[in-house]
């Protein structure tokens, strides 16, 4: 018997994602919401439990056995209500294989939680749903806990989630091997998906609360997890994984004491974690096998360039020049574009970077966009043209709703 | 040595429940909690399902679960403790407290 402090860190997190998905696999996608049920008292169970009698050798097998009991409980109830045995013939022994299988090796446990992952991202599931559910079902996050992560309101969240699940019910979506031929296809979706998990908590970096740093680790466990797969074992999945532990080693560093952003001229370079650029520059090394080049590959060939330079000044620009130019080919967009003037303009001047600013198309732009403005205004500003500049603070003001954006936005404004 | 209950009142209102990061908190304080006082808690109890059965008088048997005010009963403890002072002082560091929870303290009559 061991305290509870002894376990390990989000343990209940990510039992809960994979108990939630080996039950998942025995009872259909469409008991999904009974199996978080079951999968949630058997947490509180251990919580009243294991307080007083201290965590047993195996927690991990102590919770599977008694959600899997809870589960029979279930089935039987709903059994004598006659409701479950027309549907799927869950009871019947030889379906209860792999219901019976408390034991997992190593591998297995990566692959539960994979399973899921896989299927959140079936073409028939929404995209914009997808994090979400994500961080529900395969990272045990609850609704509150997403909201907060993801600036969602709690009614929001939890609509995400539930739009997902109806899906799954209605295309009656279950989880599949992992080694099934189109499986190769989702991956491209499954990258996006644990890019965007990482990016939801990158950029929250404004708004600094512990959520966006687990958000971030989050996403590189599931990267991990990914590459542990042979599945997922790709070059892309490495350069993706060294795309997220160069940005991650560089997240300390981004927030003052007070919780402003820190901006990459202005960090203190001794503040990156150096055991996440060791672990990106191995997985750089293993994204270079094959000819491949996805957009991860030129990230993290850029975030690496910022990682190794000893200073802001001893950068190297025209590298990053080109990598960027790259980067835009392979995925054209008005922040790829963006970042390419930036460099553009400390390469060969303002002038340059202006230019192909206001050569593009801005009907593409997003909706709302401060950051294109920001960066037009400080340009601008660059070139000498400070009434040019404020127009475009301006502008970047009225298309800005976070508070401590527009408080910076209005302090450069009136220092033009 | 006097016995005492400590009954654990929870929030009548629907509440989300907690997530498994906060339940793995929740572990670790109530661990805190039996290692500390364990010479004091003579039985850790239970916890009591949201729902159940009132009987009232007359023999009406309705859905429960009883709830007065804004609180119901969700779980309990039993320990032992010189007086008021004492017990008051074990359920203070009660996960239950420290989570914002109500909990009555009742000393046992020892009739039985």
């Amino acid at each position: 018997m061991r305290l509870a402090d002894e376990l390990v860190e989000h343990f209940f997190r990510h039992e809960y994602g994979r108990i939630v998905s080996v039950l998942t696999r025995s009872l259909g996608t469409r008991h999904l919401e009974l199996v978080e049920d079951i999968v949630q008292t058997a947490m509180e169970r251990a919580l009243r439990h294991w307080g007083e009698a201290g965590v047993p050798d195996d927690p991990a097998a102590w919770l599977f056995q008694t959600a899997r009991r809870l589960a029979i409980d279930a089935l039987r109830r709903q059994r004598l209500h006659g409701r479950f045995l027309s549907e799927r013939q869950v009871l019947q022994p030889a379906q209860t294989t792999n219901f019976e299988a408390p034991v997992f090796i190593a591998d297995e446990i990566g692959d539960e939680s994979l399973r899921m992952l896989f299927l959140c991202c079936h073409p028939s599931v929404p995209e914009e749903a997808r994090v979400a559910f994500a961080l529900k079902t395969v990272c045990g996050f609850s609704a509150s806990e997403i909201a907060r992560a993801l600036f969602l309101s709690a009614e929001n969240a939890q609509k995400r989630i539930e739009r997902v699940r109806q899906s799954l019910r209605e295309q009656a979506l279950e989880l599949e091997a992992l080694n099934h031929p189109w499986m190769q296809v989702r991956l491209t979706s499954v990258h996006t998906v644990i890019y965007l998990l990482f990016n939801e908590g990158h950029f929250a970096a404004r708004a600094p609360e512990p959520i966006h740093v687990e958000l971030c680790q989050e996403a590189i466990r599931l990267g991990e997890l990914l590459v542990g797969h042979r599945i997922g074992r790709t070059p892309e999945t490495y350069a993706l994984l060294a795309v997220m532990a160069f940005h991650a080693a560089r997240l300390r560093a981004r927030i003052d004491a007070a919780g402003s952003l820190i901006l990459l001229d202005d960090q203190n370079r001794g503040d990156w974690d150096p055991e996440l650029i060791q672990a990106g520059m191995h997985w750089m090394e293993l994204a270079a096998n094959g000819n491949d080049l996805s957009r991860y590959h030129i990230e993290a060939a850029i975030a690496w360039e910022h990682c190794r330079a000893p200073s802001v000044g001893e950068t190297d620009w025209q590298q990053l020049l080109q990598l960027y130019h790259m980067l835009e080919r392979i995925v054209p967009g008005p922040a790829q574009t963006m970042n390419l003037a930036i460099v553009e303009a400390k390469v060969h001047g303002p002038a340059a970077a202006l230019k192909r600013l206001l050569a593009y198309d801005i009907s593409q732009l997003p909706k709302s966009y401060p950051l294109w403005w920001t960066v037009l205004a400080e340009l601008t500003q660059q070139a000498g043209d400070a009434s040019q500049s404020r127009e475009y603070f301006q502008r970047a003001l009225a298309n800005c709703q976070s508070p401590v954006e527009r408080a910076h936005l209005e302090q450069r404004l009136k220092a033009t | 040595m006097a016995k005492f209950l400590l009954i654990y009142r929870d929030s009548a209102e629907p509440q989300e429940a907690p997530s498994p990061e906060q339940m793995q908190q929740f572990l670790a304080m109530w661990g805190d909690w039996f290692k500390k006082f364990e010479t004091q808690i003579l039985d850790g109890g239970d916890a009591l399902q949201p729902t159940g059965r009132v009987l009232r008088p007359g023999g009406v048997v309705t859905d429960g679960p009883y709830v007065e005010a804004k609180e119901m009963l969700g779980g309990y403890s039993v320990i032992q403790a010189d007086d008021y002072a004492a017990a008051v002082a074990v359920a203070r560091e009660c996960p239950i407290a420290l989570i914002g929870g109500a909990i009555e303290i009742r000393e046992f009559a020892g009739l039985n």
